[in-house]
């Protein structure tokens, strides 16, 4: 059963559709990597909108579904490679908390390639850019997102 | 055999009411009709009268216990065996200590009610039962029981293995159009514990009063989540729901996940195992990183 | 009176949506509740649809207005409450009592609710009669005679192969001509009235009630309930509501109001952090005191018209009837803090 998303006036406007994709990215390994791919000056779409955290156990999966709901079409987690984690063992409980929340919105119905999570260190620029890329345009071709997404 | 179940299980509440070694036994008395049991709050000897032990008494009692947090004194309470991995859940959240409740064990032949079109089956949530018999108690009033069908675990599971993405989206999402947000899946549970629910605290706007599809849908894929690697599989939820919502589809999906994943689990059994999202191994799988 | 046969019904309320949006009990499954029917969808009408038609003048969730809000200007658009001229098709004579309490309500007492007016000067009323009663009805003890149905401008009956209806208004003989070309004349008959299983006695009721606020009574009784909403959300008479703003980006936003229920916690939660119902046994009086002693009090009727889903689809079986005969039962004498009394 669809449901009519009131979509607002001003993405109407917009002409073509870029998506938009919200990064979770940790501060210490994938937020600098990011950092690095800026200073390094390897081009990625300036879709993919990164929100900092302190660790990617920090992200609980309810963000996740809040980002689809304001209106992202995509949504990647970022940590530390494992066994680097700042704070020892947070990325641990992210790896086991990411795989079962990517299976449940499998599920429902949700794209698996809406949701992703990576392992970026804080020295591969180009590695965050690459998949920043890519992740973009996998959404690209899926198009907008309106699974769990805001009636208004 | 219920019966004597239920003549033992008198003689036991009357005495523990009378030697004032608890000063609350909680269990069952016949409801509105005969094939309706309601929880039953014995104070007194005499209380002990309604209790009834049969195949009715789908309730779970073990939900009550977060109600009686504060509670001076010691609690008895009938278990059957969901009820009993229930209190198990309990005890490891910190809710109470061991020591405040005392269990009484009720093995469990598989619960019987009235359906929709007014005919008498089996209770769904008891399809699958790998627990009959309590898990802990300290004292037992029945003779232990063989699970009926345990093969039957995930087999809620088994028409959804071959959708495609959108047919997922579509009767997930129209089934969930349905939902009220009554939150009866959520009092019921004993994997639910929080002392202040998110979706109930308004103010924080985590998820707004109204009612539509994508409000219902991450209310329902939260708390499937939140319970995740606790959920002790009772069917509390999917029974309580006024609108017959297929709530047990994603506690069995998460359950069958981790699993597959961490290897065999089921929550509420052992009391010293740590839940699988509460912990982690340096080997654990890396599917998509 | 006009009837016609069951394989037919589809293509009246296809004849009647032509003009009209149809709301009937549209089967979803495990649940029925009144929706707008398109073809296609199956009408439950065996038994009482499980949300209650209140859902129809009354939503769940119901946009009031839209704002925009500048530096120096506020603007309001206001929800159109109805887009058609509305058929209800199949309530049953609970629900149509639960609608006059409800007009009691919405309509009375100096303050008209409009979104409630639009919708309800805007419908046909279709009520179907009961064949058979289910166990939980107790509709008989709150003064319905569950063959009968005043309020409503067509009655409708089936006798399992035929529908039958009545017009008794001039809007329902208009609607019935509307089919006249699908129809037959036709005697159908109703089966006989059975006796209800239920019973409940509120003759006195709520003057007793006045007196027992701080009944031990209350002490015990609400042990078992376990604070969820849905007797309240399934109960035909229950009103409630909250209202909640939703910003949006610059400066818009829009208003709703939505179904609240008075057994959640924060119902009675104010701004500064008291709560005058903290527990579920303030929650669990106030309830019970509300539909059995203060509505009646306030409008001269019981707030219950014995449709019995708060009885079968409670979890733990909170049982209104049970209460009513116990609390009928109570020593009134028997109080704690009489010297405080409210």
């Amino acid at each position: 059963m669809s449901v009519e998303h009131k979509i607002p006036e001003r993405e109407k406007q917009q002409g073509e559709w870029t998506p938009k994709i919200v990064g979770f990215c940790c501060n210490w390994c994938s937020y600098a990597g990011a950092d690095l791919a800026g200073t390094s000056r390897f081009q990625y779409p300036s879709n993919l909108r990164i929100i900092r955290v302190p660790c990617s156990g920090r992200v609980n999966p309810h963000m996740v579904i809040r980002a689809f709901q304001k209106g992202a079409d995509g949504v990647l987690v970022a940590g530390c490679h494992p066994g680097d984690c700042h704070y020892a063992t947070g990325n641990y409980y992210a790896r086991r908390r990411m795989l079962v929340f990517k299976r449940l919105l499998e599920y429902v119905g949700i794209e698996p390639e809406r949701f992703q999570a990576r392992w970026i260190s804080g020295s591969e620029g180009q590695k965050f850019a690459e998949n920043a890329i890519k992740l973009s345009e996998e959404i690209k071709a899926l198009g907008p997102n309106r699974k769990l997404r805001d009636v208004r | 055999m219920m019966n004597k179940m239920t003549d033992k299980a008198k003689e036991v509440a009357r005495e523990l009411l009378e030697k004032q070694e608890v000063d609350l036994v909680i269990g069952w008395e016949r409801g509105t009709f005969e094939d309706k049991t309601a929880p039953l709050f014995m104070k007194k000897p005499e209380d002990v009268e309604r209790l009834v032990i049969n195949e009715y008494i789908v309730n779970s009692l073990a939900t009550y216990m977060l109600h009686y947090k504060t509670h001076g004194g010691k609690i008895a309470i009938f278990v059957k065996g969901c009820d009993s991995r229930g209190i198990v859940r309990l005890i490891q959240d910190k809710q109470f200590t061991r020591e405040k409740v005392y269990l009484i064990g009720v093995p469990c032949s598989g619960m019987k009610e009235v359906n929709e079109n007014d005919e008498m089956v089996d209770s769904p949530k008891c399809d699958g039962c790998t627990h009959p018999n309590p898990v802990i108690y300290d004292v037992i009033i029945g003779e232990e029981v063989q699970p009926k069908n345990p093969e039957n675990r995930f087999k809620v599971l088994e028409d959804d293995l071959n959708k495609v993405v959108e047919e997922r989206w579509s009767s997930w999402a129209s089934e969930y159009n349905k939902c009220i947000r009554c939150y009866a899946c959520q009092r019921i549970c004993p994997a639910c514990n929080c002392r202040e629910c998110i979706f109930v605290d308004q103010s924080q706007e985590w998820i707004e009063r109204r009612v539509d599809e994508t409000e219902n849908g991450t209310y329902s894929l939260i708390r499937a989540y939140h319970i995740a690697g606790r959920c002790v599989e009772c069917g509390e939820c999917e029974r309580s729901c006024p609108v017959g919502l297929p709530i047990m589809k994603l506690n069995k999906r998460i359950a069958k996940d981790i699993e597959d994943l961490f290897g065999p689990y089921e929550a509420g059994v052992d009391i010293e195992q740590n839940s699988p999202l509460g912990d982690f191994k340096y080997d654990d799988p890396e599917e998509f990183m | 009176m006009k009837s016609i046969n069951k394989q037919k019904l589809a293509d009246v309320l296809t004849q009647w949506s032509k003009g009209y949006a149809v709301m009937a009990p549209v089967d979803e499954g495990s649940a029925a509740s009144f929706k707008k029917w398109e073809e296609g969808k199956e009408v439950q009408l065996d038994k009482n649809s499980t949300i209650p038609a209140k859902n129809i003048f009354f939503p769940q969730t119901e946009e009031l207005y839209d704002y925009k809000a500048g530096k120096d200007s506020l603007e309001l658009a206001e929800a159109i409450p109805i887009k058609d001229e509305m058929i209800v098709f199949g309530i049953r004579p609970c629900d149509l009592m639960s609608l006059e309490i409800l007009d009691d309500l919405f309509l009375t007492r100096g303050y008209i609710d409009t979104y409630y007016k639009a919708k309800r000067d805007n419908a046909v009323i279709v009520s179907y009669l009961c064949g058979e009663p289910c166990r939980t009805c107790f509709c008989e003890s709150m003064g319905i005679d569950y063959q009968k149905a005043e309020g409503a401008d067509i009655t409708m009956c089936f006798d399992g192969e035929n529908f039958g209806f009545i017009a008794q208004t001039e809007k329902g003989e208009n609607l019935l001509k509307e089919i006249d070309l699908l129809t037959e004349e036709r005697d159908v008959k109703l089966s006989e009235k059975q006796e209800l299983k239920l019973k409940a006695d509120t003759e006195g009721l709520a003057e007793k009630l006045a007196l027992m606020f701080e009944h031990p009574y209350w002490d015990s009784a609400y042990e078992k309930c376990i604070g969820c909403g849905a007797c309240t959300y399934l109960c035909p008479t229950c009103h409630c509501f909250d209202i909640n703003s939703h910003n949006r980006a610059c400066g818009t936003g829009f208003k709703t109001r939505c179904w609240d229920s008075c057994m959640f916690p924060d119902y009675t939660l104010m701004a500064g952090g008291h709560n005058p119902r903290p527990t579920r046994k303030e929650r669990f009086r106030n309830r019970f005191l509300h539909k059995l002693q203060q509505f009646p009090e306030r409008y001269g009727k019981t707030a219950c018209v014995g449709c019995g889903r708060c009885i079968s689809k409670c979890p733990v079986n909170v049982d209104i009837v049970a209460i009513i005969s116990q609390l009928k039962e109570v020593d009134i004498n028997d109080q704690q803090g009489m010297d405080r009394v409210g």
